[in-house]
């Protein structure tokens, strides 16, 4: 895959290119080196994270949780599934379509993974099904007090209404749900731990 | 407007004179650092033998009377208590004494407010980073505040790196022995931890003490720094990219480490973003910055009853009005 592809987004940590190939479509995600920092922090912390991306994809495709599918991981890019659809953030919510995203979540915790971004940016209704992405901040742990804080992103980014239905769908499919939801009502309560989100 | 700014808020006592947004003086002392890091009271007792002194020879600097002064300022808060109260007495004293009016400044909105006005930006991501605050902050809202964006989730980065320098047994003199120190070192691999916009400092301090018999001190402050500073970097980066802004200054007293600067300069101007610091007297604490919030909230009329003109140990800088 020489071609470079177009560029479909920008983030701070890397690039998203559409490229052609196998006739489709893939996105590639490669994280560009960082030229503020030394090079054996740079090298260190793209491979990290490329690694560890690529590792939930696999464990989520594997655990058939609705993500993209991975086709390749490299040293610093992964090759994966382009999704048609429209993120939950620009989307009209019903409640079913709310409980579907709380189910999606407590698939992914079922996985043994914590999402870390767990917002209506980083979800995609594809016909009418809920598929997540962006694992750039996950990490594979059964941690509660991580699954407690994708919990409150998503508290903090919908109304309490829309969040009551996202739980409902949560805690029925959760495996473990008690743990999750009593973190997030301990981390509410902590005084200098907050979530921040960028409107 | 005349206003004279006292700032007491940790190991400086500051006296500045600021008139319409010209710092005439800007007078400090110091409380000397020793083994044993900083005890609040005796730091107190050190600012109470100073005040006088200090303010004195701001006003001569400035070359000002006491009858000229037509405001007062003074930190109150974020710091420790018994120093900030010095402060704050110090204020009374003046303002009950001339009958003038008394604002009551956050520490960090005149950090980042004086470096924003000397860097001419009018709307940055602000990186904030002293001994016990290390935050990303943004303007927002009406009435205008400083929004947190992002921040240590334990200590402050000044204070993780003068812990390490004396872990290490360096002779202590705040960041310079380290900054000095790492000019010579090379890399040791040490813990690097972001969280979306927000670090924590705490692993990194304690895995490079643990190491403090094994690596060489060089080469342990150099990728402490490295390491601490790219993780500042990548999270203002965050903030800068999904913000939208196309400004980024520095402020507080870690901002005058020269490496720390230039690694923020290259990643805002990779990104087309200006970036400015102010001078290095501004950065540390000092009176100036308060006179000169002083002046801006009294001439607004945010000013403080006297008889209110207490401390706030933990005075969030998202609760204060910037004028």
């Amino acid at each position: 895959m020489k071609n470079k592809g177009s560029l479909l987004s920008e983030g701070a940590e890397a690039k998203v290119f559409i490229v052609k190939a196998f006739g489709m479509e893939i996105l590639v995600k490669s994280r560009l080196p960082k030229d503020y920092r030394i090079k054996e922090i740079d090298d260190s912390i793209r491979k990290r994270r490329t690694k560890i991306e690529s590792r939930v994809m696999y464990r989520l495709n594997r655990a058939g949780v609705r993500a993209p599918r991975l086709f390749a991981a490299g040293v610093f890019s992964i090759y994966y599934e382009k999704l048609d659809g429209k993120l939950m953030k620009d989307s009209s919510l019903g409640s079913k379509m709310l409980k579907k995203c709380g189910m999606l979540l407590a698939e992914i915790h079922n996985a043994g993974i914590s999402h870390g971004d767990f917002t209506p940016a980083n979800i995609i209704i594809s016909h009418g099904t809920p598929y997540v992405i962006d694992f750039g901040l996950s990490e594979v742990r059964n941690s509660s007090e991580e699954m407690g804080i994708d919990l409150l992103l998503m508290k903090r980014s919908v109304s309490s209404s829309m969040f009551k239905k996202f739980m409902e769908g949560y805690a029925e499919t959760a495996r473990n749900p008690k743990p999750v939801i009593d973190k997030l009502e301990e981390i509410e309560k902590r005084g200098r731990y907050q979530i921040r989100t960028l409107g | 407007m005349l206003v004279i700014g006292i700032e007491s808020s940790a190991h400086t006592f500051g006296a500045g004179i600021c008139e319409g947004g010209k710092i005439l003086a800007n007078e400090k002392e110091m409380y000397h650092i020793s083994t044993s890091g900083m005890i609040p009271g005796r730091v107190a007792e050190t600012h109470i033998r100073n005040a006088a002194l200090v303010i004195g020879r701001a006003m001569s600097k400035a070359n000002v009377k006491f009858s000229d002064l037509e405001g007062v300022g003074y930190t109150m808060g974020p710091g420790m208590g018994p120093c900030l109260q010095v402060g704050a007495l110090s204020a009374r004293t003046i303002a009950r004494r001339l009958g003038i009016k008394i604002a009551a400044v956050n520490h960090c909105v005149a950090h980042a407010e004086i470096t924003r006005n000397m860097a001419h930006m009018s709307d940055p991501i602000v990186v904030y980073v002293s001994g016990g605050n290390s935050q990303l902050l943004r303007l927002q809202g009406s009435p205008r505040r400083y929004h947190v964006i992002g921040e240590t989730l334990d200590i402050g980065i000044g204070n993780m790196l003068d812990t390490f320098a004396r872990g290490i047994g360096l002779d202590p003199a705040w960041g310079s022995t380290v900054e000095k120190k790492a000019m010579s070192g090379s890399y040791v691999e040490l813990p690097y931890t972001v969280k979306g916009m927000d670090f924590s400092f705490t692993g990194l301090l304690t895995k490079a003490l643990e190491l403090a018999n094994t690596e060489s001190s060089e080469d342990l402050c150099y990728s402490i720094q490295e390491t601490s500073f790219s993780m500042l970097c990548e999270a203002a980066e965050r903030a800068m990219l999904l913000s939208g802004k196309d400004e980024v200054c520095v402020s507080g007293g870690v901002a005058q480490n020269t490496r720390l600067r230039e690694m923020l300069r290259k990643m805002a101007e990779g990104h087309g973003s200006r970036f400015a610091a102010a001078p290095n007297e501004f950065n540390a604490d000092n009176g100036g910055m308060i006179a000169f919030v002083a002046e801006r909230m009294l001439e607004k009329g945010y000013y403080t009853p006297i008889e209110n003109c207490t401390v706030k140990q933990r005075y969030r800088v998202n609760t204060a009005v910037v004028p």
